[in-house]
């Protein structure tokens, strides 16, 4: 007769307010259930208020993806006023929101995920000095560099946009910013900068080279062809996730989903991923590898398990609302985050996604071979940069050629229904408005994480982490790291929480 | 940025009470006038994203909700030392100051500045408010802070 084990954890490294509970049963998890503790209420917040008063709020919903929350408020009120964006403002929204991209990608992998590598778990892994030396908090090599490279790379987006973070420098119509020559040249050198060490240290090779891999069997020969690729980060994650067996962990549905980022202005030449797309990220559904055009009248929000006052079936975040309902459904309903599906499917959204639904001949080789795993879905984040760093560039260097307009004027914006779409760094995030009268009368967000750490749906389906969760070997119930590879391959982010320093450290509850 | 100037960092949120102590002394701060070499600064939540605000300054007096450190309500002074010796588990948001200052000797591109961090346990009172702003412009203008100056704080 198996034994069965049940484990509440909070879950730090991701950022913000997580609880996970599971269920193990010999040694494996059998079910899990995602929890957000915090109750934001920005939906109430933005209610009543003034037209472009998302434009400032909604990048505070996030500390480390302000960018993106501007950007998908920006384009719903585009879509209200219908207002065409000039190029260099389309430029320069891009090129913010990739740095958030590029910054917070290495972040998680070295400061978040990696150290995982360096737990007391892994002590008879042969790679684990290694991996303590780059990874250990506070001390490791690939941690400090990350902190240095990353405070850099991310005053591109102060110089572009006056701050960082929670910059509101986009409007509707473009941006308020007209950078001046020697400002885009210092973003140029920022970026230089930046990719140098991107290349050297994390890929081990030039972003070219990377970008040449094809297919499963190209990347293995990458890896023994020289020793740079090997003691890279990127190899060295390689080397160490698939001998700890991450390529078999956090299968989960296997079912993707992108809203499509980085509107192309009308002349670039950044090419799209997918050949006539408008926007160089593709927007798209899959399953397994198999992509469906993209219809955003099939999103939905299920509440029935969700700390939320059900309305009887899911709703379109046109016509959901988000008022807190707390009680009535003991035991039945367990986050304060909703449960949003396409078409009533749960999915995934992020690096891996994107890749997947842009056709990306490495990813679609190593998800039809092995399906969405840990190792797979953090190797397309470490990477992402390396199919961004060019078009920030070539943006970079075409602002600084022309002398178009930054802005159009979209005029008051009395009335109108918009949505606003896009990629944040952890995937689809999307901002739906409607306004009356000058003001905001109805905000609905979904984050991408709200797609990852969603609870169940409607019909008792399982959100992607829950998903990818059931079946993880769990060697050691005290030291659940394995748990912690497959929450943290989906970056989860939830909110920002009260961060005040407590005596001694942090909390005296289990984490992982 | 001067290599002689000082800075006040106020880091919290103001809409969580337990969190709010740097936000309320930033207000009150700012209804003073600081002395010329003493720039005042809303950190809010962004954590490590203030390390180019401590980097090329003589000095940095942070201030923020502290716990456990002394009776609630008290104020208590965090010098250098004690500062960086404040230890999270590992990067995460919720770490943001600590994972900051325990992260600071290894990644400050300038000379390590002169840290002090001043605070209280919520919930204060407008006198303590008060005090911890006037404790911290003091620590800004005259340097750190002497213990059994006060006997009102408590210094770690």
């Amino acid at each position: 007769m198996s034994q069965k084990t049940v484990l509440q954890m909070p879950v730090n490294r991701v950022e913000g307010d997580l609880d996970l509970k599971v269920e193990i049963a010999d040694k494996r998890v059998a079910d899990a259930w995602c929890s957000g503790t915090m109750f934001r209420g920005f939906e109430q917040i933005l209610a009543g208020r003034g037209a472009l008063d998302g434009l400032v709020i909604t990048p505070r919903v996030c500390g480390i993806c302000g960018t993106a929350h501007l950007t998908a408020a920006s384009l719903a009120l585009d879509a209200i006023a219908g207002v065409e964006v000039p190029d260099n403002g389309i430029r320069l929204r891009n090129i913010a929101l990739m740095v958030e991209h590029i910054q917070s990608d290495v972040r998680h992998g070295f400061l978040m995920f990696m150290p995982d590598f360096a737990n007391p778990a892994y002590r008879k892994h042969h790679l684990y000095d290694e991996a303590v030396r780059r990874y250990e908090p506070f001390r490791g090599q690939a941690a400090i560099e990350t902190v240095r490279e990353t405070k850099n790379v991310l005053e591109i987006v102060a110089v572009l946009g006056g701050q960082w973070p929670h910059s509101s420098y986009m409007v509707p119509g473009g941006v308020v910013s007209v950078p001046g020559q020697s400002d885009l040249l210092q973003c140029l050198h920022l970026l230089k900068q930046y990719r140098r060490w991107y290349e050297t240290r994390v890929l081990g090779c030039e972003v070219a080279c990377w970008n040449a891999i094809q297919s499963a069997s190209d990347l293995d020969a990458w890896l023994m062809e020289k020793e740079e690729h090997r003691e890279s980060e990127v190899g060295f994650f390689l080397r160490f996730a698939q001998e700890a067996g991450l390529d078999a962990a956090g299968r989960g549905h296997g079912n993707f989903i992108s809203f499509g980022s980085f509107d192309l202005p009308r002349q670039t030449q950044v090419k799209p991923a997918r050949a006539g797309d408008d926007r160089l990220v593709p927007a798209g559904f899959a399953r397994g590898i198999i992509v469906e055009a993209f219809d955003a009248e099939k999103i939905s929000e299920h509440v029935s398990h969700s700390w939320f006052r059900d309305l009887g079936e899911a709703r379109h975040p046109f016509d959901g609302e988000t008022r807190p309902y707390a009680s009535g459904s003991e035991g039945k309903k367990y986050s304060w985050a909703k449960a949003p599906r396409y078409d009533g499917i749960p999915a995934e959204t992020g690096p891996l996604a994107e890749a997947v639904l842009a056709g990306h001949p490495l990813f679609t080789d190593l998800v039809t071979k092995s399906g969405p795993n840990v190792l797979i879905r953090e190797l397309a984040r470490l990477t992402r940069p390396a199919v961004l760093l060019d078009a920030v560039e070539i943006w970079l260097r075409e602002t600084l050629a022309g002398d178009g307009d930054f802005y159009s004027p979209p005029g008051e914006i009395t009335e109108g229904v918009g949505a606003g779409l896009t990629q944040a760094t952890r995937g689809a995030l999307g901002h739906w408005v409607k306004i009356e009268g000058r003001k905001i009368i109805h905000y609905q967000i979904i984050t991408p994480t709200a797609w990852h750490a969603s609870p169940r749906d409607d019909g008792g389906g399982r959100g992607a982490m829950e998903e990818a969760l059931v079946g993880t070997p769990v060697k050691d119930d005290q030291n659940p790291v394995e748990i912690g590879h497959v929450v943290r391959s989906f970056d989860a982010c939830l909110v920002c929480t009260v961060h005040s320093i407590k005596k001694g450290g942090t909390s005296a509850k289990m984490r992982i | 940025m001067s290599a002689k100037s000082t800075r006040i960092i106020c880091v919290g949120n103001r809409l969580v009470e337990s969190d709010n102590v740097g936000p309320r002394v930033y207000d009150c701060l700012a209804r003073r006038d600081m002395p010329g070499d003493v720039s005042l600064i809303d950190g809010g939540l962004m954590g490590l994203d203030l390390l180019r605000f401590v980097e090329g300054v003589r000095r940095v007096v942070f201030v923020d909700a502290l716990h456990g450190f002394a009776a609630r309500g008290r104020p208590v002074v965090l010098d250098h030392s004690a500062a960086l010796a404040e230890r999270p588990a590992r990067y995460g948001h919720d770490d943001g100051l600590a994972y900051l200052l325990r992260m600071l000797p290894a990644v400050c591109d300038s000379d390590l500045p002169e840290i002090s961090l001043v605070g209280a346990e919520s919930p204060i009172g407008p006198d303590v408010v008060e005090q911890l702003a006037d404790l911290a412009l003091s620590i800004a203008t005259r340097g750190r802070y002497e213990r059994g100056t006060d006997t009102a704080v408590d210094a770690v």
